[in-house]
Order: C-alpha cells, then sequence, then structure tokens
C-alpha cells in the first residue's frame, strides 16, 4: 500500500470540503439593499454594517423597511447588510451573537427584550443621539436600562382593550362598561343575545398569558413592587387570577385562545372584546368576511376595580439597538434616521399603522388625524405601565415562570390560584440579581 | 504490538507489508478512519465535554466568565425538573418509537400486497416523510388547533365531541398529540425498511408453509417475522436513539408545555439555555442525560458488535 | 431463490377474498392517515386568507384561488432557500457517504488497536444531546471564522449522520467476502484501487439507502441551520419559518403552498426511483 495512493484521495476530500467553504462565500449574493451613488473621488470608503430585525423579512413590512435601508444607503454612502430573524427567534439568536462576539451593527429589538440585551455589554450607549430628537417621554424610557439610553425608540404604543361596537349593541350594552363589575354584566349579556359570539376572547393560551398582568394590576397587584420584591400571591394578584378563571369556567371567554386566534375571530365578526396592540386595527380589517370591520372598532379603556382607578395597560413597542465595535457610529446614526426622521417616521405608520416616537410626527397632520390612533393613545397608552420584568436580564424567564404557573392554575393542575402564584413568587425571586 | 496479529486477509499477503513505500495493512486501516474519528471527535466529542464541563460552573449565556460551583447545578436539576423530565423523555421516545413502529409495518405489508397502483403508492406513502419536519410540526399545530382546526371540526360534524378540545393545553392529549405528529412523519420510513425487508423473505418459504397448511397468521409468525428480526431490530433501535433526540416537533407544537408536561431532555436543555441563558443547568442536565444513555449505550453495543464474532 | 413481491399465498378462495376485502379497508386507512393532512394542506394553499381561518372549516374550499401559489413564484427567496437545501443536502450525502465507506471497511476488514474504541465511539456519538451541542459549536464555528458557510452545516449533518451511515454500510462490508480482496491484492491491486474498483460498485445499492438517510438530515434540520448560517445561506425550514411566521401573524396558506411546491420534487423523485430506492434497502441495511 503506498502512502501517496492513500492520501490523494483524503486531499480530494479536503479540497472538496475546502472549496465549500471558499465557493460558499464567493457565491454569496452581494449584501443586498445597496446600490451606490457615485461618489466623491476623495471619499471614505462606504460604512457598512448590519441591520437585525424581523421587519425586514415579515410579509407586510418588508417592502416598507428595505426601501428605508436602500434610500439611505445610496445617499449617505453606507452599506447596509440585512440579517432577518424570525420574531420568536431573534432574541435568542442575538444573544448568542453577541455571546460569540459577533454581534455588530443595528437591531431592532421588542422593549421587552431591552434588559437582556443590555445585560450582554455589547451594546453603545446611544444618549447623545436621543438628543434634541423631540422623541417622547414614554419612548424615551422604554429605551432605557437603570437610566442609560441604549435604544431608540422606532414605535411605542400598548397592549390594550378592543371591542366591536356593533355585537355590543346588538347585545344591549349600550355604554362601555367602566368597571370591573359593568364588564362581567355586559359579557354576560353577549353570551345570552348571541351564543356563536365570544364575549372576552381574553388570552389563555401559555403563551401569551403574560396579559395576565394588566388584570393583576387592575386588581391593585403589583407583581415586583418599588423595592424590588416580587408580591405575587398578594390579595391582588390572587383575586385577579380568580376572578379571570371565572370567566374561563362561565363560558365567557374560551380555552387556548391565542393573539394570532383572537385576531382571526375577532376579524370574522365573533369576538365582542379582545386584548391586543394598537396596531390591530389594519391587521383584522385585511382579508375580513365582515365589510365595514374598520368602523367597527372601539378601543375600550380597560374596566377599573373602582370607580376613579386608572385604567391598566402594558407599554408596548420597537426600539432600535447598536452594538459596540466597527461601524457603530454609522450604524447609530442609521438608528437615530430611521427612527426620528420626519419623512420615515410618518411614512411608516401610514403604511404600517405604527405610531411614531417624536413630537414632531405625532403632531403631524396624517397621525393626528387617524382618530383610531389617537383614540387608543389617549384612552390606552396614556396609563399604560411597562412589564415589571423588562428590567431584569431574565426577564424572558421570568416571564414564562408566570405563564406557566397561570396556565397550570387555568387548566386545573394546580388547585387554588394562591398556590400557583407563590410558587411563581418563589421560582421568580432568585432570578432577580 | 497488536499489529501483528493475524490479519483476516490471507498471511500470503504480508508479503505486500515489507515493501518499501507501502503502508501496513494497520496504519492503512487507522488512515481510512481518520476523517471520521477527526470529525466526531471535533464537533461531537469536544463540544460536548466543553458543555458537560460548564455543568460544574454557573455560567450564562449573556455574561460572560462564571465560577465554580461544583454540584450545585446537578442537584438544582435532580430536585426540581429531573424526574418529570426523565418521564416525558420516556414516554415520547418510546412511544415515537413503538406508534410509527406498528402503523409502518402495518403500512409495508398492505404495500407489499396485490394493491393498485403499488409502485406509485410506494413512493407517494413517502410524502409526511418528504415535508420538512418543522412544516409538518407547524401542520399538526394547526390540525389540533382547538378554537379553528380542522380535527376539532372533524369530530364535531360526527357527533362525537359537542365542544372544541384543546387537545394542546391539557396534559395527556398534549403529548398524545405530538406523538400523533410524529408517528405521521416518520411511520414512512419505517414502512420502506420493512418493506425491503418483507422482499427478501424468499417466495418458495412462504409457498411451502402455504402447502403445509398453515394460515396467514401462522405464516406471518413463523416465516415472515423471523425472517425481519434484523431489520426490525434495526429500525426500533434507530428510532429509539433517534428520538431521544428529538425536539422539533415537541418545540412548535407546545414548546414543553402546557405546565411542562410535554417537556422532554431536549426541549428542557434548549429552554435552559435559550430563555434561562443558564449554560450551567443546560450542562448538569446533559452531563445526567449521558450518564443516563451510557446504559442504553451498552445495550446498544451487544446488538451492534454482535456480527464481529463472525470475524475476531 | 426467487424473493416475494407478488400477492401472498393464500390457499383457500374464501381466506383469499377475506383478505382482500381487508387488504383494501386497511389500504384505505392507511391512506386516509397520510393523506388527509397533505389533502388539507393542499385544500388550504387554495383558498383565499379569509377563509383559511373559518369555523368549522369546510373540506373543500368554497372559493379557489391561486394566488397563495403566485405569491411564492414572486419571491424569489425561496428559490435561494430550496437550492441551499438542495446543495447543502446533497453534499452532505455525497461528504457521508466518502468518509463512512473508507470508516466501514477500515472496522470492518482491518483489526487493529484502537479499532474497538472508535467503534464504541462512532455508535455511541448519535446518543449525544445534540440540542446541548448547539451552543459550543457555534462559539467553536464563531471563534474559527466559520459562521454562515456552507461548510459549517455540511460538517455539523455529515458528523451526525456518520455514526448510522458508517453502521449501515460497515453491516454490508461484513458480508463481503476476503476472498474478494485477498484476490485482487494478489493480482496487485493497491488498497485504494481495492475501494474505488472493487468494493464500491458492490456496495451501490447500500450507498443509495445511506446517502438517503445523510441527504434527510440536510434537507429537514431546522435549528442549526437557524443559528450557524445567515440569510443568504438559508435552508428551507428555517427559510419558510422566517418568511411565514411574523410577529403579529402567520401566513398560513402561504407557507402551505410553498411548503408543498419544495417537497414536490422529491416526491416524484421517490415516486420515480422507488422501485431501486427499495432494492438498495434490501442489499443495505436489511441483509438478514
Amino acid at each position: 500500500m503506498n502512502a501517496q495512493q492513500l492520501t490523494r484521495p483524503l486531499i480530494a476530500a479536503g479540497l472538496l470540503m475546502g472549496t465549500i467553504a471558499c465557493g460558499g462565500q464567493a457565491a454569496a449574493p452581494p449584501p443586498a439593499a445597496a446600490t451606490k451613488a457615485p461618489a466623491p473621488p476623495a471619499a471614505a470608503a462606504p460604512a457598512e454594517f448590519t441591520f437585525t430585525g424581523w421587519a425586514i423579512n415579515e410579509g407586510a413590512s418588508k417592502e416598507v423597511v428595505t426601501g428605508y435601508m436602500k434610500a439611505y444607503g445610496a445617499s449617505k454612502n453606507a452599506v447596509i447588510k440585512e440579517q432577518p430573524f424570525p420574531f420568536g427567534e431573534e432574541l435568542n439568536q442575538l444573544v448568542l451573537q453577541a455571546s460569540g462576539g459577533s454581534a455588530q451593527g443595528a437591531a431592532q429589538l421588542d422593549i421587552a427584550w431591552l434588559a437582556t440585551m443590555a445585560a450582554t455589554g455589547k451594546l453603545k450607549d446611544l444618549s447623545a443621539y436621543a438628543k434634541d430628537r423631540g422623541y417622547t417621554q414614554a419612548g424615551l424610557l422604554s429605551g432605557q436600562v437603570k437610566g442609560v439610553q441604549y435604544g431608540l425608540p422606532w414605535t411605542t404604543g400598548s397592549i390594550g382593550m378592543a371591542a366591536n361596537k356593533q355585537l355590543l349593541d346588538a347585545a344591549g350594552v349600550t355604554s362601555m362598561p367602566k368597571t370591573v363589575a359593568e364588564f362581567e354584566t355586559a359579557l354576560l349579556k353577549i353570551k345570552k343575545s348571541n351564543p356563536d359570539v365570544i364575549p372576552y376572547a381574553g388570552m389563555t393560551a401559555a403563551a401569551q398569558l403574560k396579559d395576565i398582568l394588566f388584570w393583576i394590576w387592575t386588581f391593585g397587584g403589583t407583581v415586583i413592587d418599588n423595592k424590588g420584591n416580587v408580591t405575587l400571591g398578594d390579595a391582588g394578584s390572587v383575586a385577579a387570577l380568580e376572578w379571570y378563571k371565572s370567566l374561563l369556567d362561565r363560558g365567557l371567554m374560551n380555552k387556548e385562545m391565542d393573539r394570532f386566534t383572537a385576531r382571526q375571530l375577532f376579524s370574522q365578526g365573533k369576538v365582542a372584546f379582545y386584548d391586543d396592540a394598537i396596531v390591530m386595527k389594519g391587521i383584522v380589517t385585511k382579508d375580513s368576511p365582515v365589510k365595514n370591520l374598520g368602523d367597527l372598532i372601539v378601543p375600550v379603556a380597560r374596566p377599573v376595580l373602582k370607580e376613579g382607578d386608572k385604567p391598566q395597560a402594558l407599554l408596548w413597542g420597537h426600539i432600535v439597538v447598536v452594538f459596540e465595535g466597527k461601524n457603530a457610529d454609522a450604524a447609530a446614526q442609521w438608528a437615530q434616521f430611521l427612527t426620528s426622521d420626519l419623512a420615515t417616521t410618518t411614512n411608516y405608520f401610514e403604511k404600517l399603522a405604527l405610531p411614531p416616537t417624536t413630537d414632531a410626527a405625532l403632531k403631524a397632520d396624517l397621525v393626528k388625524k387617524d382618530s383610531f390612533t389617537s383614540d387608543w393613545s389617549s384612552k390606552i397608552t396614556a396609563t399604560a405601565n411597562a412589564n415589571p420584568f423588562a428590567l431584569y436580564a431574565a426577564s424572558a424567564r421570568m416571564e414564562s415562570i408566570l405563564t406557566e404557573r397561570v396556565n397550570a392554575y387555568l387548566v386545573g393542575s394546580v388547585p387554588t390560584a394562591k398556590a400557583a402564584l407563590d410558587k411563581a413568587a418563589a421560582d421568580i425571586t432568585p432570578l432577580l440579581k | 504490538m497488536s499489529m501483528e496479529r493475524v490479519s483476516p486477509i490471507a498471511p500470503s499477503t504480508r508479503g505486500w507489508q515489507k515493501r518499501p513505500g507501502r503502508l501496513r495493512d494497520s496504519q492503512t486501516a487507522v488512515l481510512l478512519v481518520l476523517p471520521a474519528a477527526a470529525l466526531l471527535l471535533a464537533i461531537i466529542v469536544y463540544p460536548l465535554l466543553n458543555s458537560m464541563l460548564i455543568g460544574f460552573f454557573d455560567k450564562s449565556l449573556i455574561y460572560g466568565g462564571g465560577t465554580f460551583v461544583g454540584f450545585k447545578n446537578l442537584e438544582a436539576v435532580l430536585n426540581n425538573e429531573f424526574i418529570p423530565v426523565l418521564g416525558n423523555t420516556l414516554v415520547f421516545a418510546i412511544g415515537a418509537t413503538l406508534l410509527p413502529f406498528f402503523i409502518g409495518f402495518g403500512a409495508s405489508l398492505i404495500l407489499n400486497g396485490p394493491i393498485p397502483a403499488r409502485g406509485f403508492l410506494r413512493g407517494a406513502f413517502l410524502l409526511p416523510w418528504l415535508v420538512p419536519s418543522v412544516i409538518a410540526s407547524f401542520l399538526w399545530l394547526w390540525i389540533f388547533n382547538a378554537n379553528y382546526g380542522v380535527l376539532n371540526g372533524f369530530l364535531r360534524s360526527l357527533g362525537v365531541i359537542s365542544q372544541n378540545n384543546s387537545w394542546l393545553s391539557t396534559g395527556g392529549s398534549a403529548m398524545l398529540a405530538v406523538l400523533l405528529a410524529k408517528t405521521w412523519q416518520t411511520f414512512p420510513w419505517i414502512a420502506v425498511m420493512l418493506l425491503a425487508g418483507l422482499q427478501t423473505i424468499p417466495a418458495d418459504q412462504m409457498e411451502s408453509a402455504a402447502i403445509d397448511g398453515a394460515n396467514r397468521w401462522n405464516r406471518f409468525t413463523h416465516v415472515t417475522l423471523p425472517h425481519l428480526r434484523n431489520v426490525i431490530g434495526i429500525v426500533l433501535l434507530l428510532s429509539l436513539i433517534w428520538n431521544f433526540q428529538h425536539f422539533e416537533t415537541i418545540y412548535v407544537m407546545t414548546q414543553g408545555g402546557p405546565a411542562k408536561a410535554t417537556t422532554t431532555f431536549s426541549v428542557a436543555v434548549y429552554q435552559t439555555a435559550f430563555q434561562a441563558f443558564d449554560l450551567g443547568k443546560a450542562g448538569a442536565l446533559g452531563i445526567l442525560w449521558m450518564l443516563l444513555l451510557s446504559v442504553v449505550v451498552i445495550v446498544y453495543l451487544r446488538f451492534g458488535m454482535r456480527g464481529e464474532e463472525d470475524f475476531s | 431463490m426467487k424473493t416475494t413481491s407478488g400477492p401472498w399465498m393464500a390457499t383457500r378462495a374464501s381466506e383469499r377474498a377475506l383478505g382482500r376485502i381487508g387488504l383494501y379497508a386497511a389500504l384505505a386507512l392507511a391512506m386516509f392517515f397520510a393523506f388527509f393532512p397533505i389533502y388539507w394542506m393542499l385544500v388550504t394553499s387554495l383558498r383565499p386568507n379569509s377563509e383559511v381561518f373559518a369555523f368549522p372549516p369546510s373540506l373543500l374550499p368554497q372559493t379557489l384561488t391561486l394566488e397563495h401559489y403566485a405569491n411564492f413564484i414572486k419571491n424569489p427567496q425561496l428559490l435561494v432557500y430550496l437550492g441551499n437545501s438542495v446543495l447543502v443536502a446533497t453534499t452532505t450525502a455525497l461528504v457521508s457517504l466518502i468518509i463512512s465507506v473508507y470508516a466501514a471497511y477500515s472496522f470492518s476488514k482491518f483489526r487493529y488497536t484502537g479499532r474497538r474504541a472508535l467503534m464504541f465511539l462512532v455508535l455511541s456519538a448519535q446518543m449525544f444531546p445534540q440540542a446541548l451541542l448547539l451552543i459550543s459549536l457555534y462559539l467553536m464555528f464563531s471563534e474559527l471564522k466559520m459562521l454562515d458557510t456552507y461548510a459549517v452545516l455540511v460538517l455539523s449533518f455529515t458528523t451526525f449522520t456518520l455514526p448510522l451511515c458508517i453502521w449501515m454500510l460497515k453491516g454490508y462490508f461484513d458480508h463481503i467476502p476476503t476472498d474478494l480482496i485477498e484476490a485482487a491484492k494478489i493480482d496487485g491491486a493497491g488498497q485504494m484501487q481495492i475501494i474505488h474498483r472493487i468494493l464500491v460498485p458492490i456496495v451501490r445499492p447500500a450507498l443509495v439507502a445511506t446517502g438517503i438517510f445523510a441527504f434527510m438530515r440536510g434537507w429537514n434540520d431546522f435549528i442549526y441551520a437557524l443559528t450557524l448560517v445567515g440569510k443568504s445561506k438559508q435552508t428551507l425550514p428555517p427559510g419558510l419559518v422566517l418568511t411565514y411566521i411574523g410577529e403579529f401573524q402567520s401566513q398560513w396558506a402561504d407557507m402551505m403552498a410553498a411548503s408543498l411546491l419544495v417537497s414536490l420534487p422529491l416526491v416524484i423523485a421517490f415516486i420515480l426511483f422507488q422501485r431501486q430506492i427499495v432494492s438498495g434497502l434490501t442489499a443495505g441495511a436489511v441483509k438478514g
């Protein structure tokens, strides 16, 4: 057996793999979105950075956002490389990249993810870019962790309640319920008048049970008090959970209800009340068999326990963060442009109904004229609170501990609300560091 | 030392080993197996040992660094989740092995029989296996959907149930739903493997059994089954091993819920690493997994190496 | 020896008739189980979005539309995903086969120190928790600057299928009589010639079956493809999820249309080659 004879095939295998590696890189399509304007001879090479987000690839927002990227790239001599992820996977993938040191450029984040990303220590402080752009207070707050401005707000809204006016009228509910008691009465009336309609499509599927937060607040619970202690298991949270289950048991809510389903059913005219983000109108009216559904949707201030209480809602939004490293300044400028340029943000609102975050844009006719958005903002976003877990790096885990326990109680595998909430509190407390 | 052992190739060839420039047989053998060994060491063994080592540290994916904590992670896992996760893993692994096996076996018998369009059907039956498993998982997620899934629609129209059932948010039915989805996906390859086995059964053996008066059942148990013993063994073993690993179907359909009712080892590891970002605890789960598996490995090796006796 | 590929040898006419009814009933049941979900995919892909979530669902679409198929064609990115999947899966199959033929030959026809240990490694490697490996592999490839290459996927998938491939091929090699190899050696053949000229042609049917399993590993994987490469090199599973599962809504009908279209070439290939595939499996792992 000749050594040469043996090594030849091994080399061949090695070459094969090498070709794949190199060929793969060579064959990769050039970074999307960049058509460079002819640069003046003395100009610097175009700044290259990555923009990560789910909006880059999702049906509705894809054209809009990639359009902005192309236009910006052309006018500012920048090359923006796309890095889309499915919404549900983006946080994990970014954490992995940050951990490996390869996270670069700007990234779209859900505001709930900020504390986790900030904890990696790889985010750039954007306070210089946030100054004098006219961002709203609420917007700025949604991008801060421990006082440091890591994210520039791209859209700020809330998750609140919406109703189908027509179904309410048909059931004899003439005025919007203001208290929890009135709400229950309204739901019972609706169920009696039309058994095919779901009176309240409240979230009961495990994944979206974070909606329980605003009911806990409504009943007086705080989840985490201002000293940083977990208060789950207190009277308010137990009352909220028991009330929520009673709605389920009385058939006023359906089992396994997630937000996609609630939207679909609302869009079919089969749901009277449900909770959603401010952008819901465009989503439910598209492809709806109910022709004038858009006119029937009404934002509803959440019913309160006692008259005079503040209606509760969950703050919701998107921000753009930037990673330290190569071309971070160029990426930060892009982030600032995307989130505060008047023309861009009003166009974004026009196409996707996502409220802008600067005073100037909010005052623009286009935005002001949209009565649904301003109605929602004044009734719901005005009194919205941030997710109490959002300040902690382990927020995703803490939230899922709570939703698991609540789900266990709702499906009956835990007998009492107090037991479920106490266990949640016990499991969450060690994660508070 | 053992290089001088008699090779299975006749001793007369040993003359070749003495030629200059030629490798000895054993050196050749090692070179031949080198690429495989290198890949396995680099891509499986090294990262695995790494992750298991981290099981003794308190390390988060988010922050860097990590302090040594000894057995603390292992204790935490054993006290909390280990038993339920182990139980779920066993239920899933065994269920996802046996169910497709029986259905696949049935399908192979059917496909071996005098059915119309047999050639076409043998290929078409592979369709569930050829659809990417992520897509199949979404499809079944949707079929089982409590509010607009076709299963509920179907059962209600037949009058079997009066109200929509929430299959995926009730502990017992969630596991069954996941098993059903996995079964649909995997029975085709089992069917094809067993079909191949059925085709090697000599016709005269079947004929003589029939002539001897054996009815269908006896022919099955006395001719078919013994002949298929090896294939069945392979299929069951491979299935079991793969099902211990399986992740996607559960992840897509239930994310391990409701209330952890479908959380198996692989789901638990993934969630610990990516929700809690706790690499230490994930590593501890890995250590426990490896300990359990070493039992299975020994059984596996006994079966896998059985053919060795013919040669050593 | 004649092998059975034809009808069952029922002795009595009544047994035959009863058997046939039973067979057809079982066939119908099996076809329902296998094909109804496929039918559901098809029906969903032909419905307009407004009808997709109607309850109770109708078995036939009330309105037929080809818009979802049109959407597929209008989205060139999907063809990129398909191309990537075919490339990665095929390369995985080829590389796996090459490496495992050598290794299986080594395990089967040679004896040397460390052989048993290596066989133990190979056989047990497929049981190691792949979910746990994801992060370590990611960090390792990140440091080697190999992320976002086709090679990283091919290497990972190949390694995951090696144990199966080596085992299947070794089983086949074990049945090849050593006299064949001896004779070749006497004729002056070197090892490489023995492998390529003599063994591979004999083993070829087994290579088909083994190659298919390796191919399917590259075809089906979601989580490694999602994590290790970026958009331009994504394969179908993460690509389809990326395209159709969103923050606000999922486009089921489009997803079903796309899934059917991308699975179709494989199905046609399997139907056309089902005879070779089945005989390959017969030759490969199945020999008793």
